[in-house]
């Protein structure tokens, strides 16, 4: 076995780390069983792309149109059968006024109401697409977060020009009907949210307390053992702090893996996606808020969560490498622990404390530790505070600055007294 | 050979070793000093733990920074304060210490094998280390030293812990190591080292007081120790005008082994000095503050 493969089980010998993994997988696992009732609703949209496809045009809509009045029709043979009543949307039967008339129903009577219901909120739905659309005026919202956050000057004008791009990227998305797509309902069920929010942003917290913990072991191992003077002076020497840091972040990929894995696999069989893989994630209906969600590029749904896989890994290794640096200088892990969260925490402090005219407010956002607060909004367009090279610079920047580090530390360690 | 070039080493303002010159080739070499000499120090920078402040040593004309790895591949070293794993195995324990030192697979497990039959531990070899006592643990740590078959053997201390039994197999041991390869052993004890050091070294003040035989060590002191057999009232006596070194119970009577300078009296028998009385002497500011007289 070569060394980095010796370092790596030293952290999987610690039963903290077991402990820890199975309590995160339960509170996945609990948080998704809350909103599993929604199962069989979130079908209907799956169905309903099974039939027409999900780019909704002319022909698309005369089709479901027919559709749901055969599905109202059938509904209202239904209802006159057992109370002699017709409605004229399948929604007035869901109004509270008409508690009374449904508990006449079956469950499977009921979920033909509540499929009609959904198909007829689509429909209605569509109509409104493209008035929704001209009506949306980003100057608006420049003058918001202009007020919202007190900006003056040069970031003043920084946020006029970033929704000037992000502008630029709403016609583009128009134009190529990219929001005219059917996906789930986000202001009924938020599942983009639930997933990206919810359950990546916990994810991404819980593998970090389980890397910065299993890094700071790794590295100061031999310090808190004492075996500091055999190891540093064996042939591999001081060296071994390399095999320490492949092993660390090998150790920060196997517990990415071990958290995301499950928790995406009993998210996806849980919540049916079969037939909305392709669908852009800036669709109409995935909209959650007043605001739409606007993806600074063209990205189906699926390479859209490949992406932020990729990221959380990418922030993962860079949690790993932070955790290494503060561990190497101090060579205490509850020292290291320590440093890390007072880091995390200025770092995410920083850019409230920017002068609000300058536009350092902008810049300081580039951290992972300010990135990982929001994965929901990775690659979109939300407020001046999600430019379109968020996530990339973030990666590119981090990356120089921590192999600098790294550098540093490692050959500072080199001309390391050891006692 | 290893060469010691005007070595000083500084911690903050205060000066550990002072414009140290050793030459070490194969042999056994006594680190003779009490606690606080600057052994350790001594120890840790021919180790390259710790780097020299001043000065240089060189393997083979070579600094031993330079050289690194390949200095370090045939460097043995028992730190003074040995660390372990604790839920370790001896055998996981230098399995991984051999993994660190290089050792391939197959040459690892029978040099293993045959060290922990070497230092006794053959029987308890799969068996956690946390239970082992003091000295087993120590034992550990020189089978560690030797897993490499170093051409540089350094111990600090080798000898803290170990019964009786085991000093003199350890001993035995060393002997025959010491001959095709540099062996340093700190230590303050004077038996480790009086029956196998080819050399000794003392260190005192910070400096190199003595790097000899110890038979050319003792006839420094030859024609000033004594002994004498004398009654417990006349102790008080004899001290204000010698220096004591030991005594001991002789039928009711006192032996005292003692320096003295000048003319001696005819009660007092002239011994030969042995590398204790030097020891003693030596160091006799140093030892008075620990109350050892
Ligand atoms: N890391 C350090 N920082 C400051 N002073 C130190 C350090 N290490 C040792 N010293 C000092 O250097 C001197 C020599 O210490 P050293 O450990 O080398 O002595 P030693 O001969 O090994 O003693 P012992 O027999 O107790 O092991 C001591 O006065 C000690 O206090
Ligand atoms: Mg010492």
């Amino acid at each position: 076995m070569s060394l980095w493969q010796l370092e790596l089980k030293k952290a999987f010998r610690s039963p903290v780390v077991y402990v820890l993994i199975s309590l995160f997988l339960f509170l996945n696992f609990s948080l998704l069983y809350k909103h599993a009732g929604i199962r069989d609703e979130l079908k209907v949209t799956n169905e309903l792309v099974d039939k027409f496809g999900y780019q909704i045009d002319e022909k698309m809509f005369a089709k479901l149109r027919v559709y749901y009045l055969a599905k109202l029709e059938k509904m209202n043979e239904l209802t006159n059968k057992k109370i002699g009543k017709t409605y004229k949307r399948a929604n007035d039967f869901f109004a509270p006024s008409e508690y009374k008339n449904r508990e006449n129903f079956n469950k499977a009577e009921f979920h033909v109401m509540m499929e009609t219901a959904m198909i007829e909120n689509y429909y209605e739905s569509i109509s409104n697409i493209d008035d929704f659309y001209r009506k949306l005026d980003l100057s608006k919202n420049a003058l918001s977060d202009i007020r919202g956050y007190g900006l003056k000057g040069a970031a003043a004008e920084h946020t006029r020009h970033y929704y000037r791009k992000l502008g630029e990227r709403l016609d583009e998305l128009v134009q190529n009907g990219e929001h005219k797509t059917l996906f789930f309902f986000g202001m009924i069920y938020r599942m983009h949210a639930l997933l990206f929010k919810d359950l990546m942003r916990s994810m991404i917290f819980q593998t970090m307390v389980l890397v910065v913990l299993i890094t700071a072991h790794i590295v100061t191992y031999e310090f808190q053992n004492r075996t500091h003077l055999t190891a540093y002076s064996s042939k591999r020497g001081r060296r071994l702090m390399v095999d320490k840091l492949a092993a660390s972040l090998v150790a920060a990929l196997c517990v990415s893996t071990t958290i995301v894995g499950p928790s995406l696999s009993v998210y996806f069989l849980l919540f049916d996606y079969s037939g909305l893989w392709h669908v852009p994630v800036s669709s109409f209906f995935n909209r959650e808020f007043s605001f739409p969600y606007i993806s600074w590029w063209k990205l189906p749904f699926a390479a859209y969560l490949g992406l932020i896989v990729v990221v959380f890994i990418i922030c993962q290794l860079f949690f790993a490498m932070v955790a290494y640096v503060i561990s190497m200088w101090c060579k205490n892990n509850y020292v290291a622990y320590a440093l890390f969260a007072i880091g995390f925490g200025v770092a995410v402090f920083v850019p409230g404390i920017m002068p609000k005219s300058s536009l350092a407010l902008f810049w300081t956002i580039y951290t992972p530790f300010s990135l990982v607060l929001n994965p929901h909004l990775w690659f979109m367009g939300w407020n001046v505070f999600f430019p379109k090279n968020y996530v990339p610079m973030t990666i590119i920047v981090w990356i120089v600055l921590l192999t600098a580090a790294m550098a540093i530390t490692l050959l500072k360690f080199k001309k390391e007294p050891i006692h | 050979m290893l060469v010691v070039n005007h070595v000083s080493k500084n911690y903050g303002n205060f000066e550990a070793l002072k414009d140290i010159d050793l030459e070490f080739s194969s042999g056994i070499y006594g680190l003779l000093a009490p606690n606080g000499a600057g052994k350790t120090t001594l120890i840790k920078l021919l180790a390259t733990l710790i780097f020299p402040s001043k000065g240089e040593i060189l393997y083979n004309g070579t600094n031993i920074s330079t050289l690194g790895e390949s200095y370090r591949e045939i460097l043995g070293y028992l730190p003074q304060e040995f660390g372990y794993y604790k839920n370790f195995s001896p055998k996981q324990f230098l399995s991984y210490i051999g993994a660190l030192k290089g050792i391939d697979p197959e040459t690892l497990e029978q040099r293993i094998d045959r060290l922990l039959k070497l230092v006794a531990l053959d029987d308890v070899a799969t068996k956690k280390m946390k239970k082992f006592s003091g000295g087993m643990i120590q034992r550990v740590g020189i089978a560690q030293a030797m897993l490499n078959d170093p051409k540089i053997l350094i111990l600090d201390e080798p000898t803290a812990g170990l019964d009786p039994k085991e000093r003199v197999r350890f001993r035995n041991l060393l002997s025959e190591l010491g001959r095709d390869r540099i062996v340093i052993l700190s230590t303050h004890i004077v038996s480790d080292v009086e029956s196998i050091a080819n050399e000794v070294i003392m260190l005192k003040d910070q400096k190199i007081l003595y790097k000899d035989r110890i038979l050319h060590i003792c006839k420094m002191m030859e024609g000033v120790v004594y002994e004498t057999v004398i009654s417990y009232e006349q102790v008080a006596t004899l001290k204000q005008r010698v220096f004591p070194l030991s005594e001991r119970q002789e039928d009711g009577l006192l032996k005292v082994r003692f320096v003295a300078k000048g003319a001696p009296e005819p009660a007092w028998t002239a011994v030969k000095p042995n590398l204790e009385d030097v020891f003693l002497y030596v160091y006799r500011d140093e030892m008075r503050g620990e109350g050892a007289l």
